[in-house]
């Protein structure tokens, strides 16, 4: 009964989630969690009840797939005396909802490593499409030391720094698919000379002069950002001390981790060729942690230059234009020994008379 | 009357590094073509094997291009008396050359200029040289040594406009290189003999054909009498 009422939940919030696509979970009705938040979304609570597991953030709870289906879907039976009886409510396992990739998960080489909740917190967990790249990788990150892992890829990896910088871990060591590019904005103090990091909301409202931060980018409010937009922007950008940070995304992400092996082979991503860069999103925070999108015109990243003017991967982001002016410049080079090779055959009498090549 | 006679034009660290300098950029050339095609063209096998072959070759073509430079700048200090044109050059020479080559060549007319030690290039070379070795060349090299690093040295591509703009200027400057490579090709073969001009390069000696009857004015300035042996610096 009680995996019934799970998978029922599950259900609602599948089509909740299918009937909202575009939209942060922030912007969705929350279900009736009220009673329990009114304790749990005190951050002292952690001190009273000597567990800081206690405490959950209401912001990041309510944007949740888990908010949705609320608390007592996962913490049923919860006693009629609690917390003063001391007992405490189940858990749910991961599994009841997520059996798939429950299943998945176990098999891989990471299962015996790390729990869900390793990497995952339930009163925060988001989909991916409502993260950004480098909160992805944070959470990599927790167990494996970024400068250890630069060093370890840098074994066999051209340029290691630069490929961990702009891609997901879950890239290459999973069976993850269906690659786009996230643009995320991203600043730094001016003068600082410290590393750019991903512009928070508060600081794009500055921007936005309180308007909706999309409208920073997304001029005319159509949810598309035109490659005339893109360029608008970034041309806004430098002055601002700010930059778009590209990163290849899968949108079908998968738990299988392990080592890919056509993953050593560069071509898998460098020779994908230019159809597979059409598709890419404008990454923007939400006031509640979360991550929106929109979706950038095809093209763009294959723009010259201010599409995404730090953004570029090796064979598969070449600019036709530029192509085109290269194979010119190329043509008019081979095109002089063709043409003058062609009339000095003809006159080659002229020459042999006067016993004289050139 | 004519006659044949051997000139030093080219000492051999100056083939060397010429050589070397043609094996790297003929490398350069076909393993970019790779790097940049990669789903068209695959003639190193793994693409990350391009990619150490064309950064190998870059690197070659670096310090042998850094040595050529140290070479005519302090040791034979003939850099600019070689590859920098005269007025005389940029008045007259140059289309005087040019009319040679794009017609006067057809009627079968002597080439108005001769290797000498002194003057081994022709107007039209010394201008297409300059620009490719004190222009394009170190361009390239710098572009292609920022691009071998991009993560440590971000701030620098911020500066310079971004990362396609490197990529860019860089492939196009490829590309340049690419249409000199075809058009360099086929002049050498213009010489009295189709080798007349790979010889020297092989071994240092040009052979010159000269003409002793002074009525030409073409062959003027070669009508006197020359050592058989001019080393060239």
């Amino acid at each position: 009964m009680r995996m019934l009422k799970k998978v029922f939940w599950f259900f609602v919030a599948i089509v909740v989630i299918a009937t909202h696509s575009g939209v942060s979970y922030a912007e969705m009705p929350s279900a009736p969690n009220d009673g329990c938040m009114k304790c749990h979304g005190q951050p002292d609570i952690a001190a009273v009840a000597r567990n800081k597991s206690s405490y959950i953030d209401p912001v990041k709870y309510s944007g949740t797939t888990h908010s949705i289906i609320g608390c007592t879907a996962c913490h049923d039976r919860v006693s009629p005396g609690h917390p003063r009886d001391g007992y405490l409510p189940p858990k749910a396992v991961c599994g009841d909802c997520h059996g798939p990739v429950n299943e998945e998960y176990s098999k891989s080489v990471h299962g015996a490593k790390a729990r869900c909740n390793d990497c995952h917190n339930p009163h925060e967990v988001r989909l991916p499409i409502f993260m950004s790249g480098d909160e992805i990788n944070g959470k990599c990150a927790k167990c494996h030391d970024s400068r250890k892992t630069i060093q370890s890829h840098s074994k066999w990896l051209p340029q290691a720094e630069l490929h961990i910088d702009s891609l997901l871990c879950i890239s290459c060591h999973t069976s993850s698919k269906e690659y786009v590019i996230s643009l995320s904005i991203e600043s730094r103090t001016p003068g600082s000379g410290t590393a750019f990091k991903m512009a928070t909301f508060a600081e794009l409202a500055v921007l936005s002069n309180g308007a909706n931060i999309s409208k920073i980018i997304d001029q005319n409010g159509d949810n598309q950002i035109s490659l005339a937009e893109l360029r608008a922007f970034n041309h806004h950008l430098r002055s601002r001390n700010m930059r778009l940070w590209g990163m290849m995304t899968p949108e079908v992400v998968t738990h299988n981790y392990q080592i890919m092996v056509n993953r050593w082979d560069c071509s898998f991503c460098h020779a994908s060729g230019s159809k597979a860069m059409q598709k890419s999103f404008i990454v923007l925070p939400g006031k509640n942690g979360d991550y929106t999108r929109i979706p950038v015109e095809k093209g763009a990243i294959l723009d010259i230059l201010y599409g995404t003017p730090d953004f570029y991967m090796m064979g598969s982001t070449r600019s036709t234009a530029l192509n085109i002016i290269g194979a010119l410049i190329v043509a008019a080079g081979l095109s002089f020994p063709v043409c003058h090779g062609f009339f000095r055959f003809l006159t080659r009498k002229n020459r042999k008379e006067d016993h004289h090549e050139a | 009357m004519r006659h044949n006679e051997m000139v030093y034009v080219t000492p051999l660290p100056v083939r060397i590094w010429h050589w070397l300098n043609a094996f790297g950029i003929v490398t350069l050339c076909v393993t970019g073509l790779q790097i940049r095609f990669p789903d068209y063209v695959n003639v190193f096998g793994a693409y990350k094997a391009a990619i150490r072959l064309h950064n190998t070759a870059g690197t070659v073509v670096s310090i042998s291009y850094t040595l050529w430079i140290g070479y005519y700048l302090v040791v034979a200090r003939s850099l600019i008396k070689l590859y920098v044109p005269t007025l005389e050059d940029l008045k007259t020479g140059i289309f005087r050359q040019a009319y040679f080559y794009f017609l006067t060549y057809f009627l079968g007319k002597p080439n108005p200029h001769h290797s000498t030690p002194d003057s081994k290039f022709n107007p039209m070379q010394k201008a297409a040289y300059l620009v490719i070795m004190l222009i394009l060349l170190p361009l390239v090299i710098v572009s292609g040594i920022l691009l071998m690093y991009v993560a440590p040295l971000r701030e620098l591509f911020l500066l310079l406009g971004g990362i396609k703009m490197l990529v860019g200027s860089h492939f196009l400057l490829a590309c340049c290189f690419t249409a000199f490579l075809f058009v360099h090709i086929y002049l050498a073969t213009l010489g009295h003999t189709p080798l007349a001009h790979f010889k020297p390069m092989w071994n240092g000696w040009e052979e010159e054909v000269i003409e002793d009857d002074t009525g030409d004015g073409a062959g003027d300035a070669h009508s006197d009498p020359k050592p058989e042996r001019k080393d060239m610096v």
